[in-house]
C-alpha cells in the first residue's frame, strides 16, 4: 500500500488556495495523485471478496487465509443491498470474485439476480449442515445467529416467553418494543413463519405483536435490549449476537443493561429457534475462482472455525466446533429447520405483510 | 482586441468559453440524477403499495424539513445577527466555534445522542420526530449561520446607521431592516439546510421516521424493489428542484438598493448585561449541543476502546478524497454559478436547478444513478470493470452530482453582491468571458468559494453511502469506517473514526472561517 501522506497536504493546500483561476494544472494533478495512491499494482495472488460482514474477526480469518495459501484478501465492505446493485452494473467485468453477507435473504437476491455460480466441493457438503446453505450451492454458510427473546428478569417469567406466539397474547399489552421491519433479520423472521406456517398465520402474528407495541418501531437490536432494560417494555426479540456482545461490553453501561434483562431461545417444545447465517458464494463472473472457492473452504474448516468462535459472538456453522465459553454456557438448542433459500422467497411478501399491519 | 469592437461582435464571433464549460459541468452534475428520473419513468416498479410509500414519506419529510429547517434557520440567523451586529462578551470566539457543528454529520449525532440518552437512561431521552427536528436544527444551523454572517457582514454601514439614528432599537433593526437584506443570504443558507435533512438517512432510520429518504431504502432493501426505490427518489430530486425554483424566484423578486461593495467596520450594538449574557448563553447553547456534547461522548468512548492505528490510513484517504473530490466540485461549480450569473434569459438559470437537484437525494440513490449509467456504458462496450481508476472517477462524478449545489449557492450568492457593471465595464474595455471570469468573477467572489471549499470538503469529508458502493478494494475511509461499526452496533469502535471525521473536519473550518474575515478586511 502506498504512502498518500505528502499527496495529503498537498491536495489539502490546494483546496485551501483560493485563486483557483491558474491552478486547473493542480487539479487535475491531483487526481492523477490520488489514482496512484489506491491499491492494486504490483501482487496479483489475490481474491476479491464483496462482503456486507464489518467486523474485525474478519480480518483475521482474511490474514488467517493468506499465511494458509499465499493469497490475498482485497475486501470491499459495503451494505448487501448495495453491493449487489454494483455488482449488477459491473455484469462480466466486475472484480468481485466472492460475495458475504450476514443474511441469507440478501444472499438470495445475489443467486436470484443470476450474480452467483453453484459450487459443491466435497469440503463444502461435509462441513455445513444441510440447513444452514443453498439447496443448489448457490451459496454456503460459515458462522450463524440465533433470534431470541429478551425480558426484563423483575417483570417476566422465562416461561413466560417459551414461544413467538406468547408475544402476541394479552399478557404482553403495551409491553412489546421490536426494531424496525425494514431489518434484514425482521424480515427474516416472518419469512421462516411463513414458510412453516403460512402468510395468513404469519400475518396474525404479525399483527397481534404489533397490537401489543409499547411504542413505534426504533432503533437498533442493542437499543431494544437497552428499551427492556430500562422498563419501557417488558421483552423484545433481537439477534443473540448483540445480547452477548453488550455483556462482553468494555462500557459497564452496557454491562449493566444485560444485568437487568434474561434472555430465552424461543419454540424450543415446537418449531425450533429461527437461525440465519453469514455465508458467501462465489460470483458467476469470478476472475479468480479457483481462489474464491479455496477461500469458501477455508472458512468452514477447522482453522477458520475455532479462530472465529472466540473472536465474535456468532455460532460456528459446524455443530461439532465448540462456540465461545459465554455462548456454550448458553446450553445447546433446537434449531428451526427449514430451506435457507425460503427466506430470500418470502422475503418480499414479509415485507408487504409487515406493511398491512403497521408494522413500520 | 480593440475598444472598438462591442460586447455583442466579440460574443458573436466565437462561442463563449465558460458558458461551454458551464454546459459540461451541468451535465457532469446533473447526469446521475437524470439517470435516476429516467430509469423510474422507464422501469417498471411492480408494488402495488408504492403510493402509499411515497405519500407517508412525503408528510414526514415535509414535517421534518419545517421543524428542523425552522429551527436552524431561527438559529443560525439568530446567532448571525448577534456576533455580526452586537458586542457582548465572547463574541469574537463565539464568531469561529458557531460553525464547529459543520463538522458533525447528522447520522453521528444521531448515534452519539441516541446512545448518551437512550430512553430510560435520561430524563430528556432524544429520539422520535423531535429528536431529528433537534439534532438537524443544532447540525445543520452552521449552514444557515455562514451564510447569513456573510450577508450582514456585506451590509451597507450606512442603512444600518440611518436606522440608528432614527432611534431604531436593536431588535427593531434585526427585524426591518437587517433581515430583510440579508435574506438572499439567508434563504441560501436555509436551502441548503433543508435540502440535507431531505435527503438525510442515517438520523431518520435510526429514529425510525417515514421519510421519503427511508422510504427509498424500505423500497430497494426490504420490498426488494430498487425499481419503487427510483421512483421515489425522482419525487425527491423533482420536489427539490420545484423548492429550489421557488426560492431562487422569491428572491429574484426581493431585490433590495443600497448594498454597498465599500467595506468598513460595521457599528456593534453594545447589549447590557443581562442582553448580553443571554446572548452568550444562546451562542454557547448552540456550540454544547451541536458540537461539544456530542463530541465529549464520542471521546469518551472512544478512550473506553482505543483502535488508533487501524485509522490512520482511512483518515489519510479521507484528507485525500474530500480534498481532491472538493477541489475537483467547486471547480464546477464556481462555472455554473458564473455562467448564470451573466445569464439574462430565463432558461440561461436553469444550470443552477439542473446541478441543485442531487443534493436533495440520498447518495445512495444518486450513486444508484451513476452505477446505471456506467452500467449502461460497459455494456456499450465503453469501458470494462470498475477497477481502481474507474471506481475512483465515478466516486468523483457522484461527488460532484451530490454536491455541485452546495458549492453553487454560496458562490452565486457572493457574485449577486457584485453589480452588473463591473461585468460591463470589464467587457468595454474589451476583456473576453475568460478574462472577465478570472480578473474579476473570481477575485470578488473569493470569500464565497472559500466558503464553498470549506463547504464541500466537510461534505465529502462526512459523506457515506456513495463512499461505501463506489470505493475501490481494500480503500477505507473514517465515514466508511465509523459506519462498519456503527452498522454493526459497535458504538465504541465507531467513536474513534467518527470523532476524528469531527477534528479533521475542524481544521478547514477554522481555517477557512478566519480567512474569509481576512479576505474581507483586506478587501476595504
Amino acid at each position: 500500500m502506498c504512502n498518500c501522506e505528502p499527496f495529503a497536504s498537498f491536495i489539502l493546500e490546494a483546496t485551501l488556495s483560493f485563486s483557483l483561476s491558474r491552478r486547473g494544472l493542480v487539479l487535475g494533478a491531483s487526481a492523477t495523485a490520488l489514482a496512484a495512491c489506491t491499491p492494486g499494482g504490483g501482487e496479483d495472488n489475490y481474491v476479491n471478496v464483496y462482503t456486507a460482514r464489518h467486523y474485525d474477526a474478519d480480518r483475521a480469518l482474511y490474514a488467517g487465509f493468506q499465511e494458509a495459501t499465499g493469497v490475498e484478501v482485497r475486501a470491499l465492505t459495503g451494505s448487501a443491498e448495495q453491493l449487489l446493485e454494483r455488482l449488477r452494473a459491473e455484469g462480466e467485468a466486475s472484480e468481485a470474485d466472492v460475495f458475504v453477507s450476514a443474511d441469507a435473504g440478501n444472499l438470495w437476491k445475489v443467486k436470484e439476480a443470476g450474480l452467483f455460480q453453484n459450487v459443491v466441493t466435497p469440503a463444502l457438503e461435509q462441513n455445513v449442515p444441510q440447513h444452514l446453505r443453498d439447496p443448489e450451492g448457490a451459496f454456503w454458510g460459515f458462522t450463524k445467529r440465533a433470534r431470541i427473546i429478551v425480558y426484563r428478569k423483575d417483570a417476566v417469567r422465562p416461561e413466560e416467553v417459551a414461544t413467538m406466539d406468547a408475544l402476541g397474547t394479552a399478557r404482553f399489552r403495551n409491553q412489546i418494543v421490536m426494531r424496525s421491519s425494514s431489518n434484514t433479520y425482521q424480515l427474516s423472521t416472518l419469512a421462516a413463519r411463513i414458510e412453516r406456517l403460512g402468510a395468513e398465520n404469519a400475518k396474525a402474528w404479525a399483527g397481534a405483536v404489533r397490537g401489543n407495541f409499547a411504542r413505534d418501531p426504533q432503533g437498533s437490536d442493542s437499543d431494544q435490549i437497552k428499551a427492556v432494560a430500562a422498563g419501557e417494555a417488558q421483552a423484545s426479540v433481537c439477534n443473540h449476537y448483540y445480547y452477548f456482545r453488550m455483556m462482553r461490553s468494555e462500557d459497564a453501561a452496557d454491562r449493566d443493561v444485560i444485568g437487568k434483562v434474561g434472555f430465552a431461545f424461543p419454540d424450543q417444545a415446537g418449531a425450533g429457534t429461527h437461525v440465519n447465517i453469514s455465508g458467501g458464494g462465489v460470483t458467476a463472473h469470478a476472475k479468480r475462482r479457483e481462489r474464491a472457492v479455496q477461500f469458501l473452504e477455508y472458512l468452514v474448516s477447522d482453522a477458520a472455525q475455532t479462530m472465529l468462535a472466540p473472536l465474535n459472538t456468532e455460532f460456528p456453522i459446524r455443530p461439532q466446533i465448540a462456540p465461545a465459553p459465554d455462548l456454550a454456557a448458553a446450553g445447546a438448542f433446537k434449531e428451526e429447520n427449514i430451506p435457507l433459500d425460503a427466506l430470500g422467497r418470502h422475503q418480499a411478501e414479509a415485507a408487504r405483510i409487515f406493511e398491512e399491519v403497521g408494522w413500520s | 482586441m480593440s475598444l472598438a469592437a462591442s460586447p455583442a461582435d466579440t460574443r458573436a464571433l466565437r462561442p463563449d468559453g465558460v458558458a461551454v464549460a458551464a454546459a459540461i459541468a451541468t451535465l457532469i452534475c446533473a447526469a446521475p440524477a437524470i439517470a435516476v428520473i429516467a430509469l423510474a419513468v422507464t422501469r417498471d416498479a411492480g408494488a402495488e403499495f408504492g403510493a402509499a410509500l411515497i405519500r407517508e414519506g412525503a408528510i414526514g419529510t415535509l414535517s421534518l424539513v419545517l421543524a428542523g429547517g425552522a429551527g436552524a434557520i431561527a438559529f443560525g440567523a439568530g446567532a448571525a445577527w448577534l456576533v455580526t451586529l452586537c458586542k457582548f462578551p465572547g463574541r469574537g470566539v463565539f464568531e469561529w466555534l458557531l460553525v464547529i457543528p459543520l463538522a458533525a454529520p447528522s447520522y453521528i449525532l444521531a448515534y452519539a445522542y441516541a446512545s448518551m440518552t437512550w430512553a430510560g437512561g435520561s430524563p430528556f431521552p432524544v429520539q422520535g420526530f423531535w429528536g431529528a427536528a433537534f439534532i438537524y436544527a443544532v447540525g445543520l444551523y452552521p449552514y444557515v449561520y455562514l451564510a447569513a454572517r456573510a450577508a450582514f457582514a456585506s451590509q451597507s454601514a450606512c442603512a444600518l446607521e440611518a436606522a440608528r439614528m432614527l432611534g431604531a432599537s436593536p431588535s427593531r433593526m434585526f427585524w426591518r431592516i437587517a433581515l430583510p437584506l440579508a435574506r438572499p443570504g439567508i434563504a441560501a443558507g436555509a436551502a441548503l439546510a433543508c435540502m440535507e435533512i431531505a435527503a438525510d438517512y442515517g438520523a431518520a432510520q435510526h429514529f425510525g421516521l417515514s421519510t421519503l429518504s427511508t422510504a427509498v431504502f424500505r423500497a430497494w432493501y426490504a420490498h426488494g424493489a430498487p425499481a419503487l426505490a427510483l421512483q421515489i427518489s425522482a419525487v425527491l430530486l423533482v420536489a427539490a428542484m420545484v423548492f429550489l425554483f421557488v426560492e431562487r424566484s422569491a428572491r429574484g423578486r426581493a431585490s433590495y438598493a443600497g448594498g454597498s461593495s465599500r467595506w468598513r467596520p460595521l457599528p456593534r450594538y453594545d447589549l447590557n448585561a443581562v442582553a448580553g449574557g443571554s446572548a452568550a448563553v444562546f451562542c454557547a447553547a448552540l456550540i454544547v449541543f451541536g458540537a461539544l456534547l456530542p463530541l465529549l461522548w464520542l471521546g469518551r468512548l472512544a478512550l473506553l476502546h482505543a483502535n488508533v492505528q487501524d485509522i490512520v490510513q482511512p483518515f489519510v484517504n479521507s484528507i485525500v478524497l474530500s480534498g481532491s473530490g472538493a477541489a475537483l466540485t467547486l471547480s464546477l461549480a464556481a462555472a455554473i454559478a458564473v455562467a448564470a450569473r451573466r445569464a439574462t434569459t430565463g432558461w440561461g438559470k436553469s444550470p443552477l436547478f439542473a446541478a441543485g437537484m442531487g443534493y436533495a437525494a440520498p447518495g445512495a440513490v444518486v450513486a444508484l444513478g451513476a452505477l446505471s449509467l456506467f452500467g449502461l456504458a460497459r455494456e456499450a462496450g465503453w469501458v470494462g470493470g470498475l477497477g481502481a481508476g474507474l471506481s475512483l472517477a465515478a466516486l468523483f462524478w457522484t461527488y460532484a452530482a451530490r454536491f455541485a449545489s452546495a458549492g453553487v449557492g454560496p458562490i452565486d450568492a457572493g457574485l449577486s453582491r457584485l453589480s452588473k457593471g463591473f461585468d460591463a465595464s470589464a467587457r468595454t474595455l474589451g476583456a473576453g468571458p475568460w478574462r472577465r471570469f478570472v480578473e474579476v468573477d473570481l477575485p470578488i467572489a473569493a470569500p464565497s468559494l472559500a466558503a464553498a471549499a470549506l463547504i464541500l470538503f466537510v461534505e465529502i469529508l462526512k459523506e457515506l453511502p456513495a463512499t461505501l458502493i463506489l470505493r475501490p478494494f481494500n480503500f477505507d475511509t473514517l465515514a466508511v469506517k465509523a459506519y462498519s461499526y456503527a452498522s454493526d452496533e459497535r458504538l465504541l469502535e465507531a467513536a474513534a473514526p467518527a470523532l476524528l471525521i469531527f477534528l479533521a473536519g475542524l481544521a478547514p473550518i477554522i481555517i477557512l472561517a478566519r480567512t474569509i474575515e481576512r479576505r474581507r478586511a483586506g478587501a476595504a
